[in-house]
């Protein structure tokens, strides 16, 4: 009996992470079956685990659907837009904090960790009062200047430590043969701190991707809605039949880049955030 | 300025860029001047210079985006200012906070409803994360398949058009997860008395917080007159207000991963040495796990437990698609964060908003602040 006690155990072990897995995946299959039913079948009383005639109707429908595709294109514009200018400038901060020796470099670090506690919410009163001064409300930049100032103290955070790794050796010696700070930056330091820039550029990907507070506060119209603000709308509060196979496709196409992204980074993010602690 | 929405903020961020660099180089220049003045050698001007050139971009956004919103927001909290009114802002002293805090039901709603997701939903999500990343550690093949699966829901999470699957999921009466529990009630006696237990217990709390909140117990009376619920019962996710927070818990739950991960961190910094003592004096593993495991995972579990709360203060996302249309049973599990978008988004009552922001970043910076202070004492350090 004993012999086959570590087979039973692997196969009990199975079966509960197999089972985990059901129950975690179950939303996105539900997301995916629903997309291809019809209206009755959405809202039948009875379970329809795979439709019988899967109709994708309701993708023809959202790709004629000129909002949609706005909203799709707003939220890659905004999404692109906002990533460069945040990755480049805490590219730049991080640099300052972990490879150059200045004064005050220890009081601005440490102000900067303290920022981590500000939650973000307590801010968007007074910005929200700054930006309609100077007549912002109903433009996309409330959504994508301020990340240009190296928003996001977490991830300078993540930036800085591996910066502090490489070896000083590497830049003392491009110096010598007369680099500047600009050039050490971007030709030998970024290059070898490629993994953890992945990282924060899948985060910043899926923060953007998925924020719905500051573009439900800041763009107005319809016209500059971006995805998670525009599919909030398709769920219609007015009506009492709700065009599920519709929200679903629509739901099905916001989540596929997410899916994309996580997939292709997942090994870099899964790693450091094991590393370092950081909540994603 | 051209009409076109695209053109203008591309426009704008190369504005801003060159605005930056602007600064950085101005910053930088007169940092250099402060120590070529104090007479630092040519190296530390050059250093000095390029420290700040660099720094600048955070530095210039911690003024505007940070340090100058907190001032004025804490000035207008003292103040009645709202953007609707021409008339300027009128003195009132500490009149906001003082509402804020004995008077007004909202913030107490939030208050009462983080209290309940802190007590009953953060040691659900742990106990489903530290489990995950316990059968994680096991160390099985294909163990990176499976950590990806458990994570994806955190990336997903708080998409909106994810919970809009979670809204239609849970549908009371056609969702798929109250069907899934009719049919299983219906073929194993069992599970229907759990989940007829599952009910009772969930109403009587729930409501039970309820009655703190208004002060009257109607609601808990009810619960308990209607005795046992029948055998036909099945949970009420996003209609009743007594299961609005649980439909909450259920999405932390799902959303564990991040959790498991830093679970999972903990498990790989315990020492090897440790469990294979243990295993010569003869511990199951049961023991092992409770004994060894466990206390060394405190700090891990304390470190969660904080992220959790605060966490469940900024709630908005799942709040906003599963209830916005609903606004009788929105009280019964608002957050902090949504009632302050709601009260401050609402009227444009800048002055009472800027009021319940400081609130919210006092209370944060206290739990952050607690966790500072207590992990040293309550938490198992020492073996490492």
């Amino acid at each position: 009996m004993k012999r086959y006690f570590p087979f039973i155990k692997s196969v009990v072990l199975y079966v509960l992470l197999t089972g985990a897995t059901v129950l975690m995946s179950f939303p996105l299959f539900w997301m995916i079956s629903s997309s291809l039913k019809t209206i009755e079948e959405t809202n039948s009383p009875g379970i329809v685990w795979i439709p019988k005639q899967p109709t994708l109707d309701a993708y023809i429908q959202i790709f004629n659907n000129s909002d949609f595709l706005r909203s799709y294109f707003n939220s890659v514009f905004y999404v692109t837009l906002a990533m460069a200018g945040t990755l480049i400038s805490i590219a730049a901060v991080a640099y300052a904090f972990s490879r150059i020796e200045w004064p005050g470099r220890n009081f601005v670090f440490f102000l900067m960790l303290s920022t981590m506690m500000i939650p973000a919410q307590a801010l968007i009163v007074p910005q929200y009062v700054f930006f309609n001064k100077i007549d912002w409300i109903g433009t996309f930049n409330p959504i994508v200047i301020p990340g240009y100032f190296a928003g996001g103290a977490a991830m300078i955070f993540l930036l800085r430590q591996a910066m502090a790794q490489i070896p000083k050796e590497l830049d003392e010696s491009a110096f010598v043969d007369g680099a500047t700070h600009l050039q050490v930056w971007w030709e030998i330091v970024l290059p070898l701190v490629k993994a953890p820039l992945a990282t924060i550029a899948t985060f910043l990907f899926v923060g953007l991707w998925n924020n719905l507070l500051t573009p439900l506060m800041y763009l107005q119209t319809i016209d500059l809605y971006t995805l998670p603000v525009y599919v909030s709308t398709l769920y219609n509060i007015n009506q009492t039949v709700q065009p599920w196979p519709t929200i679903m496709t629509a739901a099905v196409l916001t989540t596929a880049p997410l899916i994309v992204v996580f997939f292709i980074a997942q090994r870099y993010i899964l790693e450091s955030v094991i590393v370092s602690g950081l909540k994603g | 300025m051209p009409e076109n929405p695209y053109l203008n903020v591309a426009l704008m961020a190369l504005f801003t860029a060159v605005f930056i660099v602007a600064c950085s180089y101005g910053l930088g220049g007169v940092a250099r001047w402060i120590v070529r003045k104090r007479g630092g050698t040519p190296k530390f001007q050059q250093n000095t210079f390029a420290g700040y050139f660099f720094a600048a971009p955070w530095i210039i956004g911690f003024f505007i985006f940070v340090l100058v919103p907190l001032g004025f927001s804490f000035y207008w909290s003292l103040t009645d200012y709202s953007i609707a009114s021409k008339e300027p802002p009128n003195w009132k002293g500490f009149e906001n906070y003082r509402t804020i805090l004995f008077e007004d039901d909202g913030f107490r709603a939030s208050i009462l409803n983080t209290l309940y997701l802190t007590v009953i939903g953060l040691p659900l999500q742990m106990a489903a994360a530290l489990f995950l990343a316990v059968l994680l550690n096991q160390k099985m093949k294909g163990e990176k398949i499976f950590r990806m699966a458990f994570y994806l829901p955190v990336i997903l999470g708080f998409n909106t058009a994810v919970l809009l699957c979670w809204r239609l999921m849970l549908n009371a009466g056609t969702g798929i997860i109250n069907q899934i529990i009719r049919a299983l009630s219906g073929a194993f006696l069992p599970f229907q008395y759990l989940n007829r237990g599952f009910i009772y217990i969930q109403e009587i709390i729930a409501a039970f917080f309820l009655g703190l909140n208004t002060g009257k117990y109607n609601l808990l009376l009810n619960v308990l007159e209607a005795g046992f619920p029948a055998d036909n019962r099945v949970p009420l996710w996003v209609q009743s207000p007594l299961w609005t927070k649980m439909s909450v818990i259920l999405l932390m739950v799902w959303g564990c991963g991040a959790m498991m991960l830093i679970f999972l961190a903990g498990l790989n910094n315990i020492p090897k040495e440790l469990h294979e003592a243990a295993e010569v004096d003869g511990a199951t593993g049961w023991q092992k796990f409770w004994k060894i495991s466990f206390p060394l995972l405190t700090p891990y579990v304390f470190y969660n437990l904080v992220v959790g709360l605060i966490a469940s203060l900024q709630i908005f996302e799942p709040i906003f698609v599963l209830y916005r249309d609903n606004q009788p049973i929105v009280s019964s599990t608002i957050s902090m964060v949504y009632y302050l978008w709601q009260k401050t988004f609402s009227h444009f009552e800048i002055g009472y908003g800027s009021a319940l922001s400081w609130v919210i970043l006092i209370i944060i910076l206290i739990v952050t602040l607690i966790q500072f202070r207590l992990q040293d004492r309550w938490v198992t350090y020492d073996v490492y």
